[in-house]
């Protein structure tokens, strides 16, 4: 599904993000990418949706290199890639329920078949009554399920989750990491970066350790010989 | 090849497919891009006077060409000549020779003028009041006013009545109308000029607050695009804003000149009437009505397409 080959990272300004990545994920797996604040797990994430593009080495999705990809295609790119931002982005002055459509209503999807489908998304992270409100009416914790509604709503082949357990209590995110384990179940395959050890290790799912810009440990489930 | 496979399992997905998709989609834009015009309705509505203002200029100015035009129409059938007699000529003679004239084919009618008749016109016109009295020799020749028939050539029939004997002067005065053509010619080439650097503005106002709105609605953009929006879906809302704009400046530039004929209409009715004439003043017509408010939507586009295309490129999220 996606793989990095000496992908490096460098930011305007001299930044070196990533020097030497190297992994790739097979369709359907589930993987933990964690690392310490600063060790490149955005940046990496940002590279397979092409929020940025690689300084060198290619990022393939799904058989293509992204990094080559032409502006124009990168929308249709970004549609089959559901993204969990850590700092939600979401809109202000828009409904919760706007905000979780917009996906669909940039595909183009129906006001019925929306409504059905922001109604379900909402539904499975618990925030069906909340609807009507406004993003700033709402705690952290609700907007980035918010968030993760709006990441899952068009099915997306590939989900890239960005710390989504940052604001949550241990309850909500032990529960939102079951959700996670049925899209996974479902065949999406799932890369998550976060640094909450413990989690992980309940989970026991395939970890990427990335440490100054580089992968320097690839840790497979312990029980499962195969991912789900 | 995997890309276009790609892109065809996308368009697969259900709901996204096909023209009701595209419709949905456009539909999107229209309602998004008034909603972002009356979200901020003061600022909205400054845009639009500010448009409809600077519009009114150049079509004020075409319809009152138009007006003075219709009105120099009507005046350029006005054309009597005014022939003056030697002071020789007596009353007799005068009378023969209006007689004479007015059997004429390119004649219509003559109105014998007398001196006393003259004298007693000018000293009411300059309100000098008893004139007459207190000049004991009248100045004044006979005038005969020649009404001369609408084919008739001007120039050969002036030329002709020179000839005739008894005849001082005959006097045509068409040159101020010549001149009255002339300059509403340059006139109206100054409203061409007008109407393109207004609509040159109009592009320019509308840009401007365009980009401001795609200033001020930075993060949904940036989201929008995060989540799979098009360059050309976001663009949208901002060219249909930029429509409307246009379409309510030009709207509006249209009812601020009625507004202005409307206010006009009594006092130039009281001047007409002055002169027994039955002058109305004329409004745009559906044409100029058209095109005012169909070109300013049109620059509103444009003017749009301008900055959000630059503006995009700009802030748009892939580096």
């Amino acid at each position: 599904m996606i793989s990095f080959e000496h992908v490096g990272k460098r930011y305007p300004g001299g930044i070196q993000a990533l020097s030497d990545v190297n992994f790739s994920l097979k369709p359907g797996e589930m993987a933990f990418l964690t690392g310490h604040s600063g060790a490149g797990k955005s940046t990496l994430l940002k590279l397979i949706a092409l929020l940025e593009r690689p300084s060198r080495g290619q990022v393939m999705f799904d058989g293509r290199n992204v990094s080559r990809l032409a502006r124009r295609h990168i929308p249709y790119l970004r549609r089959r890639i559901g993204v969990i931002f850590q700092d939600h982005r979401l809109l202000s002055d828009k409904r919760v329920f706007d905000n979780v459509a917009l996906p669909l209503m940039i595909a183009g999807f129906s006001y019925g078949e929306i409504q059905r489908r922001v109604r379900a998304a909402l539904d499975k992270v618990g925030l069906l009554d909340k609807e009507r409100m406004y993003p700033p009416m709402l705690s952290g914790g609700e907007q980035q399920r918010v968030g993760i509604a709006r990441a899952i709503i068009t099915k997306p082949p590939m989900l890239l989750a960005d710390e989504p357990t940052g604001n949550l209590d241990p309850e909500m995110s032990a529960e939102l990491m079951n959700y996670f384990l049925q899209l996974n179940e479902l065949g999406m395959t799932l890369l998550i970066a976060s640094h909450d050890l413990d989690l992980i290790r309940r989970l026991n799912r395939r970890v990427l350790v990335l440490k100054k810009g580089e992968i320097v440990d690839d840790i497979p489930p312990r029980l499962m010989g195969e991912p789900a | 090849m995997s890309k276009s496979r790609g892109q065809g399992r996308l368009d697969a997905l259900p709901g996204s497919a096909g023209l009701r998709a595209w419709a949905r989609r456009h539909a999107y834009s229209f309602f998004s891009s008034l909603g972002s015009l009356t979200r901020q309705p003061l600022a909205s509505a400054m845009t639009i006077v500010v448009l409809g203002v600077a519009l009114t200029l150049p079509v004020a100015l075409h319809v009152t060409l138009d007006n003075v035009q219709r009105l120099a129409d009507g005046w350029e059938r006005m054309d009597t000549l005014s022939v003056f007699l030697n002071q020789s000529v007596d009353d007799a003679g005068a009378m023969q020779l209006a007689t004479r004239l007015a059997s004429r084919g390119d004649i219509d009618t003559v109105d014998p003028i007398s001196p006393d008749t003259g004298l007693a016109e000018l000293s009411g016109q300059l309100a000098l009041g008893e004139l007459s009295e207190q000049i004991d020799d009248n100045p004044l020749p006979w005038v005969l006013e020649v009404d001369p028939m609408p084919t008739t050539n001007m120039p050969d029939l002036v030329a002709e009545l020179e000839r005739e004997d008894g005849v001082d002067l005959v006097i045509v005065d068409l040159a101020w109308l010549e001149r009255l053509d002339a300059m509403v010619a340059l006139l109206e080439q100054l409203v061409l000029l007008l109407a393109v650097l207004f609509a040159v503005g109009v592009a320019f106002i509308i840009a401007n607050t365009i980009r401001m709105d795609i200033q001020n609605r930075r993060e949904e953009i940036e989201v929008m695009a995060l989540v799979g929006a098009t360059a050309a879906f976001i663009r949208r809302p901002f060219l249909y804003s930029g429509l409307w704009y246009g379409l309510l400046g030009g709207a509006l530039a249209w009812l601020l000149v009625r507004l202005g004929l409307l206010l006009l209409t009594a006092p130039v009715a009281r001047l007409s009437g002055s002169y027994a004439s039955q002058f109305q003043l004329y409004s745009p017509s559906v044409e100029v009505t058209a095109l005012l408010i169909l070109g300013a939507g049109l620059f509103g586009i444009v003017g749009s397409w301008l900055v959000v295309g630059q503006h995009l490129r700009i802030i748009g999220p892939s580096r």
